[in-house]
């Protein structure tokens, strides 16, 4: 064998090993970037069946209005959902524009992933539409 | 045999560089799903933008934002004088834009607009939320105005 000869394999090689890594590093970074899509999308979810029925607020004659948040129906809400086969647990925060954020849920626990999503919304405070935030922070339970 | 040499050397180059394009593009490939899902959420944002405009009152006042700009644009005796709708308005704005975020309303009924916090450097990224508001004109006639909510975005 001619050090040339030698030279070339090696660099096959080197051009093989190169796109084992290469390959393996891409499809550990799309593995990762999926689960962060998916985490992203389930707060999406919980937030808007937060907002649109879950604390929605209803009137005295039924009407249920969408985007229109009720406090007292924090009670008896449970802070774990199942979406797309996956479970997943969250904290809220709801504020107005005089008040500080109140939180309320599980806390966050340490080194696991999650994924914020604040959204304007409105209470229903004084007999009058109040301008609000309404913040989830989800997380992989 | 020296031309054998070159020819493999260069077709080994060729290969790298074959090779490291392709990684660049699986690489930038993979991130489409994580920006698309963000997207989405600022898509959310808008939405949620535009609903709380169209449903919370001005103070003390007992209509919604985007209601008593409407008039301000059609009627001549609004609800909520113009000065005091606009502060109120960009308060409004200010307090539900997100951070590194600006958000304008544009409103315009048969020539005439009305544009809340237009003075916005260019953006990196827009969502719009179209929509309408109905109001009854001076003549007791329906009025149609266009409102389109904007969420900019500069990261």
């Amino acid at each position: 064998m001619t050090l040339t000869q030698i030279l070339k394999m090696l660099v096959a090689c080197i051009l093989v090993i190169t796109f084992v890594l290469v390959t393996a590093s891409a499809y550990r970074q799309h593995r990762t970037i999926s689960a962060l899509a998916e985490l992203t999308d389930a707060t999406s979810a919980i937030v808007t069946q937060l907002a649109v029925d879950e604390l929605a607020h209803v009137d005295e004659t039924g009407n249920k209005y969408s985007y229109v948040l009720d406090p007292n129906m924090l009670e008896n809400l449970t802070f774990r959902r199942e979406i797309g086969g996956e479970n997943f647990e969250f904290q809220i925060s709801l504020g107005y524009q005089v008040s500080e954020n109140n939180i309320f849920g599980p806390a966050l626990p340490e080194n696991r992933t999650n994924c914020s999503l604040v959204v304007a919304c409105l209470l229903w405070l004084n007999d009058r539409f109040q301008l609000a935030k309404l913040g989830v922070i989800a997380w992989h339970a | 045999m020296n031309q054998m040499g070159v020819a493999d050397i260069l077709a080994m180059a060729f290969m790298f560089a074959l090779l490291i394009l392709g990684a660049v593009l699986m690489h930038t490939y993979s991130l489409r799903p994580l920006r698309a899902a963000t997207d989405r959420q600022l898509e959310l944002k808008c939405e949620h933008i535009y609903k709380a405009l169209e449903t919370a009152w001005v103070e003390p006042y007992t209509i919604s934002f985007l209601r008593a700009a409407a008039e301000n644009l059609v009627l001549e005796h609004p609800t909520v004088p113009g000065q005091y709708l606009r502060s109120a308005m960009e308060n409004a704005l200010g307090y539900l834009s997100p951070q590194d975020y600006e958000i304008s309303a544009t409103l315009t009924h048969d020539g005439g607009t009305l544009i809340f916090n237009e003075n916005i450097g260019p953006p990196s990224k827009q969502f719009v939320r179209s929509g309408a508001v109905t109001i009854t004109g001076a003549g007791g006639e329906n009025v149609v105005v266009q409102v389109v909510v904007r969420l900019f975005s500069f990261s």
